[in-house]
């Protein structure tokens, strides 16, 4: 970071894994706190790629929490630590002695959160969670897509952004909270109630009228027309938006179809949703002879709202896209791209994204930093294979 | 198990409760939501002739009118109301006495230079000030590469429906607010925060960007079959559609097996290899398709649960209204709605964790009279 972030100061030791969790702590390592990741060899297992998508900014402690003594490590640091972060299942962390019961009263400041799958209390709290899983339950799989289609999913974490998001918010309350108490608190977050939090107007028509609403496809409840069309090539489509009836003007103009403007069935939006599918067939005529590149362009000439549909590769290249994204260097050595955070605080620049650490890298480090360990016992501790 | 829950404050004393301005549109109004959430005073500040919001189908009364959306019921759960036209000098006028007696404006379509004047005139203040939030939602959709990896392969991408972007970009929004909050306390002094609502799109990207760049993986639509690992996806059940998630590990195969009871799959010993099971993934998954689609998707759920294999229910609104999880954690709570009476009304996600009791949307203008005054 470029000068010290909001959050700068702040101790948080980071017990989390796939993806929550780490996207919690990661953005919190992005506004200036202090991540400290504990890893042990068992989870190391796997892709050796080190993902700047859960790692970056953080440091890495190597810990075996299988032994007492690195569980007595652990403790000590919690005991010095403002947040605590975790997202196993329930029993996981009582095992190891890591529960806020055991470290509460070594520390009243501790804000302790549990991201789990369904949280840690009622009839679903034992269920396994997946994104997937919760993609489905969550009411999206059957909100997006058009009528009739089969379940249609999102390729990428969704739910896990949206519980670590809340998951954020609620640390920074919580935050806010023990200025004026000076303790810190539980808190038991379940990702499926911060998914469904997010489809609650759906859920509450659901709820007025015992019915679930339509699914619009790539339609807007009240512009019109509005859809992705396809174009010229394999897998290559536009989108569009008309909301005004300027906008609707120059679109009649621009198909070649002035006939539209005279039609009374077409005249406002309302009627123009009535007659919508006539409307989707005359612009995929003109959009299929395009590139998607071309389509946008003239649509956008003409006043349009309108978009192709830009691929990873696309958004990376594009010089008016991908502002959120910094390069990083991977443990590799390669170049890649991480994004950052999407706002700024007055005038100061985005977080910049450090190569993620290898696993253990900050071990002496952080035992120096936050419990003044000397070398002896740091090295003590490793002639154990209590520190990995 | 309650006494695991974390402790509930009934509600924030008049100390703690700030007053915070809403001037957001539908990529803000979450952020706004979950200040309400918190206990906050929120004072939602719309034009008189309704905005963006509240125009939003579907409607929960018998037509379209300002009062009945479904995302404005939801959305401004817990606000008030003032209606005031930002775009006259009058108008801009009553909005900087209010701004006098407020914490905190969310805001999107003010100037830079109109929210410094009143951070001057305030320095307890803080601003959160939304850019690039008048992009349509289709057409940010496919700028920021996110539609190319919603939907079926080869078929129509498609945004994800219920404007759930916007929940999201709305929890950046607020991500940015509670940091810029947490300073004020700290320091007394007020902030200055600008989110970029496109760049909050783009965010979601990140991973399908990172492989992309940092690995040569590409990222596409996937479906909902075999979409995660070969033998997962969303599969018919007899009311629907339950989905099933086996990683990419062998141990839950043979659980699975056992389950199934399927004379050809058990019969192939080679399909305890992950690799193979990936080769005939599609015999696979139209063996559990044809075995399934029989039984109810909450039996089948439950029974993959009981044997620790991943599993949930593909769910609809009208489902979730009666969800047995979301009624006992509180999330849902009855109500006598004075629009819609006796029903379930979701609470919210940070709501039900501060055990917060949460207001109805207030109707327009509502709270002219009493806060203007």
């Amino acid at each position: 970071m470029s000068e010290p972030g909001p959050l700068a100061g702040l101790r948080v030791l980071d017990f989390s894994h796939v993806f929550a969790g780490p996207f919690c702590t990661r953005s919190l390592a992005d506004m200036g706190a202090d991540v400290v990741h504990v890893e042990s060899a068992s989870r190391q297992a796997g892709d050796r790629y080190r993902a700047a998508y859960q790692h970056r900014n953080k440091r890495s402690i190597g810990i075996n929490l299988k032994t007492g003594a690195g569980q007595q490590v652990a403790a000590r640091l919690a005991a010095v630590a403002d947040i605590i972060v975790e997202n196993f299942s329930s029993s996981v962390m009582r095992r190891l002695n890591l529960d806020y019961a055991s470290l509460a009263p070594a520390n009243r400041r501790l804000i302790y959160i549990s991201l789990s799958g369904y949280g840690h209390t009622g009839p679903r709290s034992e269920w396994l969670s997946m994104n997937m899983n919760l993609q489905a339950y969550t009411g999206l799989m059957l909100m997006t897509g058009f009528e009739g289609d089969p379940p249609t999913a999102i390729s990428n974490s969704w739910n896990d952004y949206i519980g670590g998001l809340h998951g954020i918010i609620a640390i920074m309350q919580a935050l806010a909270d023990r200025v004026d108490s000076g303790a810190g608190r539980y808190i038991d977050l379940s990702q499926f109630e911060c998914s469904v939090a997010t489809v609650g107007a759906l859920l509450l028509a659901s709820a007025v009228s015992g019915k679930t609403p339509p699914r619009l496809g790539n339609r807007s409840s009240d512009d019109a027309p509005q859809g992705v069309y396809p174009c010229a090539g394999d897998d290559q489509w536009v989108a569009l938006t008309v909301q005004t009836d300027g906008q609707w003007r120059a679109l009649a103009e621009l198909l070649g179809r002035s006939g539209f403007l005279a039609d009374e069935r077409l005249s406002t939006a309302a009627a123009r949703m009535q007659h919508h599918e006539e409307l989707d067939a005359a612009i995929a005529a003109w959009t299929r002879e395009q590139t998607p590149a071309a389509a946008a362009s003239r649509l956008q000439s003409a006043g349009i709202p309108a978009e192709r549909m830009r691929r990873v590769a696309d958004v990376v290249d594009a010089p008016d896209s991908g502002a959120v994204y910094r390069p990083f260097t991977t443990a590799g050595g390669r170049s890649a791209l991480a994004a950052t955070l999407p706002f700024t605080f007055g005038e100061s620049a985005l977080s910049e994204v450090e190569t993620p650490h290898e696993m253990g890298a900050d071990t002496r480090d952080v035992l120096r930093d936050w419990l003044e360990m000397n070398g002896d016992e740091i090295g003590a501790l490793e002639s154990d294979r209590v520190l990995v | 198990m309650k006494s695991a829950r974390s402790k509930a404050i009934a509600s924030l004393s008049e100390a703690k409760r700030l007053r915070v301005l809403d001037v957001t549109g539908p990529a803000g109004v979450y952020a706004a939501r979950l200040l309400a959430e918190q206990g906050h005073e929120v004072i939602r500040i719309e034009h008189p002739a309704g905005d963006a919001v509240r125009r939003l189908g579907p409607f929960l009364g018998p037509s379209p009118n300002l009062e009945d959306g479904a995302y404005h019921q939801f959305f401004n759960a817990g606000k008030r109301s003032v209606a005031l036209d930002l775009t006259s000098d009058e108008g801009l006028a009553i909005f900087a006495r209010l701004a006098q007696s407020a914490d905190v404006i969310v805001a999107s379509g003010l100037q830079h230079a109109d929210l410094a004047r009143l951070r001057a005139r305030d320095q307890h203040l803080v601003t959160v000030r939304l850019v690039n939030d008048d992009i349509p939602e289709l057409i940010a959709y496919a700028r920021s590469g996110l539609l190319s990896i919603t939907g079926h392969p080869g078929k129509t991408p498609v945004l994800m429906g219920g404007h759930i972007i916007y929940a999201a970009t709305g929890l950046w929004v607020m991500v940015a607010t509670s940091a810029a909050l947490l300073v004020q306390k700290a320091t007394g002094r007020g902030q200055s925060v600008t989110v970029d609502i496109q760049q909050c799109f783009e965010t979601f990207l990140d991973m399908a960007v990172e492989n992309y760049t940092g690995r040569n993986r590409p990222t596409e639509r996937r479906g909902y079959r075999g979409a995660v690992t070969a033998v997962s996806g969303a599969f018919p059940s007899s009311d629907g559609f339950w989905m099933l998630s086996l990683g990419d590990g062998n141990d839950r195969w043979p659980v699975l097996m056992d389950w199934m009871q399927d004379p050809v799959l058990a019969g192939d010993p080679a399909l305890a290899e992950y690799d193979e099971r990936q080769r005939q993934r599609d015999r696979i998954l139209d063996r559990i398709s044809a075995w399934a689609k029989a039984l109810p998707k909450i039996d089948l759920v439950t029974e993959a649960q009981r044997r620790h294999i991943p599993a949930a229910p593909v769910a609809t609104t009208s489902e979730l209204a009666d969800d047995p999880q979301l009624i006992e954690r509180g999330f849902l709570v009855n109500v006598d709605h004075p629009r819609y009476g006796r029903m379930r009304f979701p609470r919210g996600a940070l709501a039900t964790l501060w055990d917060h009791s949460i207001g109805f949307a207030p109707t327009l203008g509502e709270g002219n009279a009493e806060i203007l005054s």
